[in-house]
C-alpha cells in the first residue's frame, strides 16, 4: 500500500538525487544543443534541435582522438603494471613471513596517503634527468607513485579475505606455494583484481597534476590536460564542444557503471573505508 | 633460545621476498628516493629552467614561516578542508540514510549519486564552470528567476564567492564517498537492534541517535580522517576552478607548491612548502595508520 | 603406512610458546586424537606435522624420514580441515581430483579414482556441483574424499566434525572409525570434543597449555587420568574434585577435607602428607548409606539416569550418577559412600599428578590393536 507519506518521501529523495545529478544531465544536454540554442533566454531544458555536430567537430577538428588514444594507452599500461606487481606483492605481504613485512605494509599505507605535490618536483627532475620527460612512459612511471600503493592496499585487503585454509589445503594436496597461488588464490582473488584494476584505471584516467607537469606536447598529452588545454587555448570558449569532450571523456566510466558497478562498490569496502 | 629455521621456512621467506621485490624496487625508485630528494632539495635554491642550485640551509624554511603566502595558503587549506569535509559529511550521511530506505529505483539512485565521485575532476570543473557562467550559466538564470539575486553573480572571480563555490563543488564531487561508506555500514547494523528499540518505545529520532549514530561512529572516524587527508592535499579541483584566485584567496598549500616550482621557478622553496605541508599531514596520517594497525591487531 | 614421531618439538610465536618440547610417538596404523581445550596447542601440533607451521626446535618424523625440511606436498599426508577448505571455483569432482592432478596422474586414471572415491562416499550424484551448492554434511564428505583419493601415509583431521549438527556428527564418527579400520592408515585427529576422542581413538593425547598431559588409550585416560587436569577434562559430568589434606598413619593414607574423611590408597612413593586433591567419578558415589553426610541440591533427569548434585557439610559439592528410577527431592539429607577403591588422589596444584598406585591386574586394554590382527583391506579408492 502506498501511503501519502511514502510518496512524499520518494519525491523528496528523488528530487535530491536529481539535483545531485543535474550537472551531469546539463553536460549531456549542452553537448547536443546547437550553438545558438545555448544562449537562449530562458534556457531550454531539453534541446529543441538535437545535433551531434559538436561531437563530429571534436573528433575531426581537434586533437581529441590523439588524447583519447594516449589516455587509453597510459591508463592500460599503468593498470597492467600496477596490478601485476601489486598482486604478487599483496600475496607476499599477506601470506609470507619475513623480517620487515609489517613495516613494509605500513609504508604502503603511508605512501597511499602521501600528497602528489611532495613527490612531483623530484620526480620531474628524475624523469628529465633520465631523458624520458614528455612521453607517455614518463607518466606511467609517475602514476605508479599513487596507483601502486593504492592497488597494493586494496589487494592486500582482498587477499586477507581469502581463507588461509584454502592455500593450506592446496599445499597438502601437493601444490607448491606458487602452484597454490595459481590454482586456488588467483581464482578467488579475481573479483578483487577486477575491482582494483577498475579503480586503478579510473584513477589514471582522471589524473591531472602529473600530466600537467610532465607532458607538454600534444602527441603524448592525455585527455585531462588535453581537454583543459582546449578550454584555455581557445579564444572563444565553445561550451558545447567542451561538454561533448566531457561526455566522451566519461565514456569508459559510463561503461564501467553500466556493467561493472558491483566491482566498484566492492573496492570501496575493501580499501577505501575499512583501511 | 637460538632459533634454527627449517630449510622450508627459509625457502618460503626467500620466495616471499622475491615476490615483494618488484614492489620494493618501484617504491624505492619512485617514492622513497623522491621523498628524501624533496627534503634534500628544500635546503637548496633551485632555478627551475636551468636546474642549477646552491645550498642555502634552512633559509627556505625561515622565509616560509615569515612569508604571508604560507600562512595565507595554510588558512585557505584549512577553510577548504573543514568547509568541504563538513558538507560532505552532512550530505553524505543524509543521503546514505535516504538511500538506506526502500525508495523507488534505489540502485539507479545510487548510481546517479555515485557518479560525481568517479568522473574526472577536469570534467567536473568544466561542467561547473559552465553552470557558473556569468552570462549564460543556468545557475545565475535560476537564481535571478527565483529572485534571490537581481544581477548575475560572479561565482569564481570574487570573494567570498570563490571559496564558497570551490567548497560546494568539492562537496558535490566527494560526498558520494561518504554515502557509500556509511551505506555499507548501515546495511550491516542488525535489524534486531531496531526491533528491540521499537519494543522499548523508541521513536525514529531516538532510534537514530541511540542506535544508528553509535553504530556509525567507527566508520565515521575513518571517513573523517581519510577525507581530511585527501581534501587537504587536493590540487586538481581548486587549481582548475580558480587557479588559486582571486588574488590568492583560494590558494591552498598544494597550489602554492605548484606555483613556486613551476610558475615562480624556485624548486627549493617549493620543496620546503611541500615538506612542511607533509609534516602537517603527518599528524593525520599517523593517527589514521595507528588506528588501522589497532584494527588489524584485534 | 608410517609411524609419526615428535621429538622435543617446540613452537614459539614470538614470545608465546604454543607447544613445549613435545615428545609423542604414534604407531603405524594407529588412530590418535589430540584432545584439549582451545589454545592448548593441538592444532599447531597438527599443522606442524602437515608442514603448514614450522617447529622452532625439535624433529618431526613420518615413517623413517625427518620431515622438518619437506614441503607439505612431499610429506605424503592428506589433511581434512575444520572449514573443509574446498576450492570454491572447482566442481566436486575437480576438488577430489586435485591432489592427483598435482601429482601428475593422467586424466583418465584421475577420473576413475575420483569416481571410485565418490562412490565410496556417496558423492557420485554431486560430482558436477560446486561446493557452495552442497549441504554441510556433503561438503564434509567432499573434504574427506579429497583426502582419501590418494593413499597417503598419514591422514590429518582438524576438527572435521565440529561444523556438523549433533546427529550427523554421531553418524560420521562411526563412518570415520569404519574408514580407519578399512584403510588401516595412521590417522591423527584433532578435537576438543572428548566424546569424539573417546569413541574413535586407539590412543588419546591430552594436551593443555602446549604440553602433553597424558598419552594413553581412552579407557585408561578415563580410569587412570595422569593428573588433575586430565581428570577434570575427561568425563561428563565431570569428576568431583575436592581439595584437602593427605595424612599417613601406620602405612594407611587418609584424605581429609571439611565434612569428609576417608581412607585412600594404595599410593605411590611420591605421595607425601600435606595438601592434595581427591577425585571421584559420579558413578562411584553411592547414595543411601555411608559415612558422609550431604544434602541434595540439584537433580538433573536425563532419562536413563539422574545426575545428582549433593552439597557436603564442608561446603564442597559432589556429583553423583544413579539409574533413573532412583531420585531424591531437593533439600533432602542423604548418607553417601565414596568408593575408596575408585577414588583418585592428585598432588596439589592444577596439574597435580595422580598418586594412586597402578592396578595390579590392568583392567584396561587398548580398544583394538592397530597391527597384524587387523585385516588389511584394500584402500578405498585409489588402487
Amino acid at each position: 500500500m502506498l501511503t501519502f507519506r511514502k510518496i512524499l518521501f520518494n519525491l523528496m529523495a528523488w528530487s535530491i538525487v536529481l539535483a545531485v545529478a543535474f550537472p551531469l544531465f546539463w553536460m549531456l544536454v549542452t553537448s547536443v544543443k546547437p550553438g545558438f540554442e545555448l544562449f537562449r533566454r530562458p534556457p531550454t531544458i531539453l534541446p529543441e534541435t538535437w545535433t551531434f555536430e559538436h561531437y563530429w567537430k571534436l573528433l575531426s577538428e581537434t586533437n581529441f582522438l590523439i588524447y583519447f588514444r594516449n589516455s587509453i594507452i597510459l591508463s592500460s599500461a599503468t593498470t597492467l603494471v600496477v596490478v601485476a606487481v601489486a598482486t604478487l606483492g599483496a600475496f607476499s605481504l599477506v601470506r609470507f613471513k619475513y623480517r620487515g613485512r609489517e613495516s613494509l605494509a605500513f609504508l604502503v599505507l603511508f605512501t597511499y596517503l602521501l600528497p602528489s605535490v611532495v613527490l612531483i618536483i623530484p620526480l620531474y627532475l628524475l624523469l628529465v634527468g633520465l631523458g624520458v620527460s614528455n612521453t607517455i612512459f614518463s607518466l606511467v612511471i609517475a602514476y605508479t607513485t599513487f596507483a601502486l600503493p593504492y592497488a597494493l592496499w586494496l589487494l592486500r585487503s582482498f587477499m586477507a579475505g581469502i581463507p588461509e585454509d584454502l592455500e593450506s589445503a592446496a599445499l597438502c594436496d601437493g601444490a607448491t606455494r606458487m602452484g597454490a597461488f595459481r590454482d586456488v588464490i588467483l581464482p578467488q582473488l579475481l573479483p578483487g583484481i577486477i575491482s582494483t584494476a577498475l579503480f586503478t584505471f579510473i584513477l589514471s584516467w582522471n589524473e591531472y597534476l602529473y600530466a600537467l607537469v610532465l607532458v607538454n606536447s600534444d602527441s603524448s598529452r592525455p585527455l585531462t590536460t588535453g581537454v583543459m588545454n582546449m578550454l584555455i587555448s581557445s579564444f572563444n570558449i565553445e561550451w558545447s564542444l567542451l561538454m561533448a569532450a566531457s561526455v566522451m571523456m566519461s565514456v569508459p566510466l559510463i561503461i564501467v557503471f553500466a556493467f561493472l558497478q558491483s566491482y566498484l562498490t566492492r573496492g570501496f569496502g575493501a580499501g577505501g573505508v575499512k583501511g | 633460545m637460538s632459533r634454527q629455521k627449517t630449510l622450508l621456512e627459509r625457502r618460503y621467506a626467500a620466495l616471499g621476498l622475491t615476490l615483494i621485490a618488484p614492489t620494493v624496487l618501484i617504491f624505492s625508485a619512485v617514492i622513497v628516493y623522491p621523498l628524501f630528494s624533496a627534503i634534500y632539495l628544500s635546503f637548496y635554491n633551485v632555478f627551475t629552467p636551468t636546474l642549477e642550485g646552491e645550498w642555502v640551509g634552512l633559509s627556505n624554511y625561515a622565509e616560509l614561516l615569515q612569508s604571508g603566502k604560507f600562512w595565507n595558503a595554510l588558512k585557505n587549506t584549512l577553510i577548504w578542508t573543514i568547509g568541504s569535509l563538513s558538507l560532505q559529511l552532512i550530505f553524505g550521511i543524509g543521503m546514505a540514510l535516504v538511500l538506506h530506505q526502500n525508495i523507488w529505483f534505489r540502485s539507479l539512485a545510487r548510481s546517479l549519486i555515485l557518479f560525481p565521485y568517479f568522473i574526472s575532476t577536469v570534467v567536473a570543473v568544466l561542467v561547473w564552470k559552465w553552470l557558473f557562467n556569468d552570462l549564460y550559466g543556468i545557475l545565475n538564470h535560476l537564481l535571478m528567476k527565483v529572485g534571490i539575486i537581481d544581477f548575475p553573480m560572479d561565482f569564481l572571480g570574487t570573494m567570498p564567492n570563490a571559496m564558497i563555490s570551490v567548497i560546494m563543488v568539492g562537496a558535490w564531487k566527494y560526498f558520494p564517498f561518504v554515502v557509500i561508506a556509511v551505506l555499507a555500514r548501515l546495511q550491516s547494523i542488525p535489524d534486531a537492534l531496531y526491533e528491540a528499540a521499537k519494543i522499548d518505545g523508541a521513536g525514529p529520532i531516538a532510534r537514530f541517535f541511540d542506535i544508528t549514530l553509535p553504530q556509525l561512529r567507527d566508520v565515521l572516524v575513518v571517513i573523517v580522517m581519510l577525507r581530511a587527508i585527501w581534501d587537504f592535499k587536493e590540487f586538481d579541483l581548486i587549481f582548475l576552478l580558480t587557479g588559486g584566485g582571486p588574488l590568492n584567496d583560494t590558494q591552498t598549500l598544494p597550489l602554492l607548491v605548484y606555483q613556486e616550482a613551476f610558475a615562480l621557478n624556485d624548486m627549493g622553496m617549493a620543496s620546503a612548502y611541500a615538506v612542511v605541508m607533509m609534516l602537517i599531514m603527518l599528524v593525520f596520517m599517523i593517527v589514521y595508520i595507528r588506528r588501522t594497525k589497532d584494527d588489524e591487531g584485534s | 603406512m608410517a609411524e609419526v614421531v615428535f621429538s622435543k618439538v617446540q613452537k614459539k610465536f614470538g614470545a608465546f610458546t604454543a607447544v613445549h618440547g613435545l615428545d609423542l610417538s604414534i604407531a603405524e596404523g594407529e588412530f590418535v586424537s589430540l584432545l584439549g581445550p582451545s589454545g592448548c596447542g593441538k592444532t599447531t601440533t597438527l599443522r606442524m606435522l602437515a608442514g603448514l607451521e614450522f617447529p622452532s626446535s625439535g624433529d618431526i618424523q613420518i615413517g623413517d624420514r625427518v620431515v622438518n625440511d619437506l614441503a607439505p606436498g612431499q610429506r605424503d599426508i592428506a589433511m581434512v580441515f575444520q572449514s573443509y577448505a574446498l576450492y570454491p571455483h572447482l566442481t566436486v569432482g575437480d576438488n577430489i581430483g586435485y591432489p592427483l592432478k598435482k601429482r601428475g596422474v593422467g586424466k583418465a586414471e584421475r577420473l576413475a579414482a575420483v569416481a571410485k572415491t565418490a562412490e565410496l562416499l556417496q558423492l557420485t550424484e554431486l560430482l558436477k556441483r560446486k561446493p557452495r551448492q552442497l549441504s554441510g554434511g556433503q561438503q564434509q564428505r567432499v573434504a574427506l574424499g579429497r583426502a582419501l583419493v590418494r593413499d597417503p601415509q598419514v591422514f590429518l583431521l582438524d576438527e572435521p566434525l565440529s561444523n556438523l549438527d549433533a546427529k550427523l556428527r554421531g553418524y560420521m564418527r562411526v563412518e570415520l572409525v569404519e574408514l580407519h579400520r578399512r584403510l588401516g592408515r595412521t590417522m591423527v585427529y584433532v578435537t576438543h570434543d572428548q566424546l569424539e576422542a573417546m569413541t574413535m581413538s586407539d590412543r588419546i593425547a591430552v594436551m593443555e597449555g602446549g604440553k602433553l598431559q597424558q598419552f594413553a588409550p581412552p579407557a585408561q585416560v578415563y580410569a587412570e587420568p595422569a593428573n588433575r587436569f586430565v581428570a577434570s577434562f575427561i568425563g561428563t559430568p565431570g569428576m568431583t574434585l575436592i581439595d584437602g589434606d593427605l595424612s599417613q598413619t601406620g602405612g594407611v593414607w587418609t584424605f581429609n577435607a571439611p565434612g569428609l574423611s576417608m581412607p585412600v590408597g594404595p599410593l605411590t612413593d611420591e605421595a607425601t602428607a600435606g595438601p592434595a586433591c581427591l577425585g571421584v567419578r559420579p558413578e562411584h558415589v553411592s547414595i543411601g548409606t555411608g559415612p558422609v553426610q550431604g544434602v541434595i541440591q540439584v537433580v538433573e533427569k536425563t532419562g536413563h539416569e539422574n545426575i545428582v548434585i549433593i552439597g557436603l557439610e564442608g561446603g564442597h559439592r559432589l556429583t553423583g550418577r544413579v539409574p533413573a528410577p532412583q531420585s531424591w527431592s531437593i533439600g533432602e539429607s542423604v548418607q553417601l559412600t565414596l568408593e575408596a577403591e575408585h577414588a583418585h588422589i592428585f598432588g596439589a596444584g592444577p596439574h597435580g599428578a595422580r598418586l594412586n598406585r597402578p592396578h595390579e591386574t590392568a583392567p584396561l586394554k587398548t580398544k583394538h590393536n592397530p597391527d597384524k590382527t587387523k585385516p588389511k583391506l584394500q584402500k578405498a579408492a585409489n588402487e
